[in-house]
């Protein structure tokens, strides 16, 4: 009978109605009301801090190769000791995909995401952020790493005296 | 002929090919360090095995030591072969350094390539590494021993191919080290291109330290402007900075290499004071308005003096598609003069030799290097075309007799005149005119072209240069059938200047002066002497120089330089090659807020980024004149360069 199952439908879905009317809401009243998203949440990135410190990104430019909008540019300069540092260091907010390509990218650590997903800008210039708006204060997360304590290249200590590294050998040593 | 099968491919080449170049002309790849085309191999990296599986020869073997045989049947995907290279990186990697992320090499890096292809992702060994202290080695490269894999190839290339003495290999066992006896300059004028040969990051180039990486370059096909004998070249940009030069291949004309005057003068292009906007009585203005203006002052200059009172001037450094252009001009503006030189003595020099060179058989870089007999004729090579004194360096190495002949300058003052990245270079500032340059070849010296026995020889070549011609060239030239000829014209475009001023009827700068009637001068990149300006009213000058005469000019049309734009010039062989456009014009990103960042601003044309090539100015120029319109500038007898592909040998224009 045609009548009975379409009478059956309406019921059915009346009763996920009222059922879902007494259930407790998922949705929140943003922004009034604000959720803690997952400390591993793809947000807004930053530029952290060795433990001593300094600098941890070398403008090695591999972010800006593995992004796939092309939304991070920068240019590498060097300090007097030889650090290889970045000049300027461009993300253009109104472009990133928060894919996390650059961070799993990034071999000093250095770029990172975080939960912060609060970026609107009336002005979408205002979206174009510099190295000083990303460069926090600490190291972020893995708080222990120091690209330049394995590089060999004798900028946080001499040359030979890295932690994987050997005194540097003495060329005209006859000894075997 | 050998024939052999490589991975099921059969294969025939040449006696004496290795068995890697035999897979490389299937386009069946080989990792290698240190085997290199031009400086053949050494045995030393142990990374190109290869499984013979049937042949002569069994097992596994070195394919860049083995001769190619008959009978051959060679696997580059055996098992045994994949694993004797994945364990030959282990090891090579096993000292190296964590530091890609600040090497300049990463990105073009053969080591990190053949890391990842030969299969070794992951480091196992977890020992310390070998370290070695750097060396100073002057201000154009940069030295970074801990990178080193010890495949020879530096000591290679710097003591056997390009005769320096100053830098070598020390050390032994473990410890064996690449550099020099102390810190200081390397001497050797071919010094940059231990940055192009070395595998890894050892030798990079301090020029361009820290600028960008491999992925972000602006890069095209170019030809040398340095001196005439129009080297290939990669230019490198970035942010529109001329970052550094590389060398590109052309077999036929300076093989795999450069010299350090043209790899490290990037300067003059980055140059903060090129003229950039163009400038009417010092006023900057719009191009359309200057040109506006010029076109003005041209007609009040015909008004004032009568017509034939204008002289356009084209130089040897312009150009062909400017220089093709200029008769042109001349006539629309009824010029009283067409010039492509400034001076009489250099056009009258100049003119008789292109000729000669046109109606004989110029001599390439390839056919000195692989002639039996040089004669080197009252000029060095070294100082003015450095890369033909290498070229007669590798003749020599073959056993190539080379004679030297001085006479005329040459026994005075020629070759004193020292370019200034040369004279850097130490090797050089040692160098009198009495000297020769005995460091690179030995040569045998003779009193006159008739003491040299040209008779015997199979390939013989004469050099000279435009500056210091031997008087009786031609008919030498014609008792000596097989003779070659090779001259070192001043300058990059010589060649142009010359062919055009000859078939135009062009009159030298001078000597259109001396007559008088000259009052207005259109100077388009050409250098005049400041003496040949005085008591002219008027100049205007197109230029991507501040020179002299971009100063001196009432009207400045800028031009872009060989690097923003597409362009043929013609050797010194008259061989006609193409170069492309790298870059961008403009001030370069650096440039703008030298502190901090790039301005936060939307623009189609970056600040100073208007000046089109010379050869557009003209054009525009021309239609101002005479309403004719000109979109291609290679016509008539050029057409045929319209497709000349950039990558080719070049085309010689002999043949066109
Ligand atoms: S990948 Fe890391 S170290 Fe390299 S430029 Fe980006 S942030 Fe800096
Ligand atoms: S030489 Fe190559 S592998 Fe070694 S640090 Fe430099 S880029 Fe990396
Ligand atoms: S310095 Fe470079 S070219 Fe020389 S041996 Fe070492 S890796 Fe090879
Ligand atoms: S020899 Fe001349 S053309 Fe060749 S690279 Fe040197 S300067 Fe340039």
């Amino acid at each position: 009978m045609k009548i009975l199952s379409d009478i059956a439908a309406l019921l059915t879905g009346m009763w996920i109605t009222w059922k879902h009317i007494f259930r407790r809401p998922v949705t929140i009243q943003y922004p009034e009301e604000k959720r803690t998203p997952y400390p591993r949440y793809r947000a807004r990135i930053v530029l952290t801090r060795d433990p001593d410190g300094g600098e941890r990104c070398v403008a090695c430019q591999l972010c800006s190769a593995a992004c796939p909008v092309d939304c991070i540019s920068m240019q590498p300069g060097e300090e007097a000791d030889g650090r290889r540092y970045a000049e300027w260091f461009r993300i253009n907010f109104a472009r990133c995909i928060f894919c996390g390509l650059c961070a799993e990218a990034c071999p000093t650590l250095a770029i990172q995401m975080t939960p912060d997903f609060e970026i609107c800008k009336r002005d979408i210039m205002d979206l174009v952020y510099e190295k000083e708006d990303l460069l926090i204060d600490g190291c972020g997360k893995s708080p222990e790493y120091n690209f330049y304590r394995h590089a060999g290249i004798g900028v946080t200590q001499q040359r030979g005296e890295g932690i994987e590294e050997k005194r540097p050998v003495d060329v005209r040593s006859l000894l075997p | 002929m050998p024939k052999l099968i490589i991975d099921n491919i059969p294969v025939e080449v040449a006696d004496g090919v290795t068995v890697l170049e035999a897979a490389q002309s299937v386009d069946i790849p080989i990792p290698h360090f240190c085997w290199h085309p031009a400086l053949g191999k050494a045995g030393a990296c142990r990374v190109c095995a290869v499984k013979m599986v049937d042949g002569p020869v069994k097992g596994i073997q070195m394919s860049c030591m083995l001769p190619a045989q008959d009978g051959m049947v060679v696997s580059t995907t055996d098992p045994e072969a994949v694993a004797m290279r994945r364990n030959v990186i282990e090891w090579l990697m096993i000292n190296h350094p964590h530091d890609c992320p600040v090497c300049d090499e990463g990105g073009e890096c053969q080591l990190q390539d053949y890391t990842i292809a030969g299969g070794h992702g992951i480091r196992r060994y977890s020992g310390t590494k070998r370290t070695h202290i750097n060396q100073d080695l002057g201000p154009y490269i940069e030295h970074e021993m801990n990178r080193c894999i010890q495949c020879y190839r530096c000591v290679r290339f710097y003591q056997e191919y390009a005769g320096g003495t100053d830098f070598g290999v020390m050390g032994s066992a473990g410890r064996v080290y690449y550099g020099r006896f102390e810190d200081g300059q390397l001497e050797s004028p071919f010094s940059g291109n231990l940055v192009d040969i070395c595998p890894t990051g050892v030798f990079t180039d301090k020029t361009a330290r820290f600028k960008a990486r491999y992925w972000d370059y602006d890069m095209a096909p170019s030809v040398c402007p340095g001196c005439s004998l129009g080297c290939n070249t990669t230019p490198v940009a970035r942010y529109r900075e001329l970052l550094k030069m590389t060398a590109r291949r052309n077999e036929a004309v300076n093989g795999w290499f450069i010299c350090d005057r043209s790899r490290f003068a990037n300067d003059a292009v980055n140059d903060p004071q090129r003229p950039r906007t163009p400038l009417i009585d010092g006023r900057e203005a719009s191009r359309d308005e200057a040109l506006e203006a010029l076109l003005l002052r041209i007609a009040q200059i015909e008004e004032l003096y009568g017509s034939g009172s204008i002289a356009v001037v084209g130089s040897s450094r312009l150009a062909l598609e400017g220089a093709a252009l200029l008769p042109r001009l001349a006539e629309c503006c009824s010029a009283g003069a067409l010039c492509y030189f400034t001076s009489q003595e250099e056009s009258d020099r100049t003119l008789p030799l292109i000729e000669l060179l046109s109606s004989g058989k110029p001599a390439s870089q390839r056919d000195v290097r692989e002639s039996d007999c040089i004669v080197v004729c009252g000029c060095d090579p070294l100082q003015k075309a450095p890369m033909l004194a290498l070229a007669v360096r590798q003749a020599w190495r073959n056993g190539a007799a080379v004679y030297v002949v001085p006479f005329g300058s040459a026994q005075g003052t020629e070759g004193v005149q020292k370019s200034t990245i040369l004279q850097m270079n130490r090797w050089l500032s040692g160098v009198e005119a009495s000297q020769e340059p005995k460091r690179l070849y030995d040569a045998i010296s003779v009193h006159s072209l008739d003491a040299v026995p040209l008779a015997d020889a199979k390939q013989p070549v004469l050099i000279c240069s435009a500056t210091n011609a031997p008087d009786r060239l031609a008919e030498t030239l014609e008792q000596q059938s097989n003779l070659k000829l090779a001259v070192i014209f001043p300058a990059a475009n010589s060649y142009v200047a010359a062919q055009l001023a000859g078939a135009h009827g062009a009159v030298s700068l001078e000597h259109a002066v001396a007559t008088g009637k000259i009052k207005g001068i259109i100077a388009v990149e050409a250098d005049i002497p400041p003496q040949l300006l005085e008591g002219i009213p008027f100049v205007a000058a197109l230029d991507w120089r501040m020179t002299e005469t971009v100063q001196a000019a009432q009207i400045v049309l800028p031009t872009t330089a060989w690097v923003e734009m597409d362009g043929t010039c013609i050797n010194n062989e008259g061989r006609a090659q193409r170069f492309k456009k790298v870059m961008n014009p403009g001030v370069p990103v650096r440039g703008l807020d030298p502190a901090g960042h790039p301005p936060h601003i939307h623009r189609t044309i970056p600040p100073g980024g208007e000046p089109q090539p010379a050869w557009q100015t003209v054009a525009a120029l021309i239609e101002g004149l005479c309403g004719e319109q000109i979109t291609e500038p290679l016509s008539g007898k050029w057409e045929r360069l319209q497709e000349l592909a950039a990558e080719s040998e070049g085309v010689m224009i002999n043949d066109l």
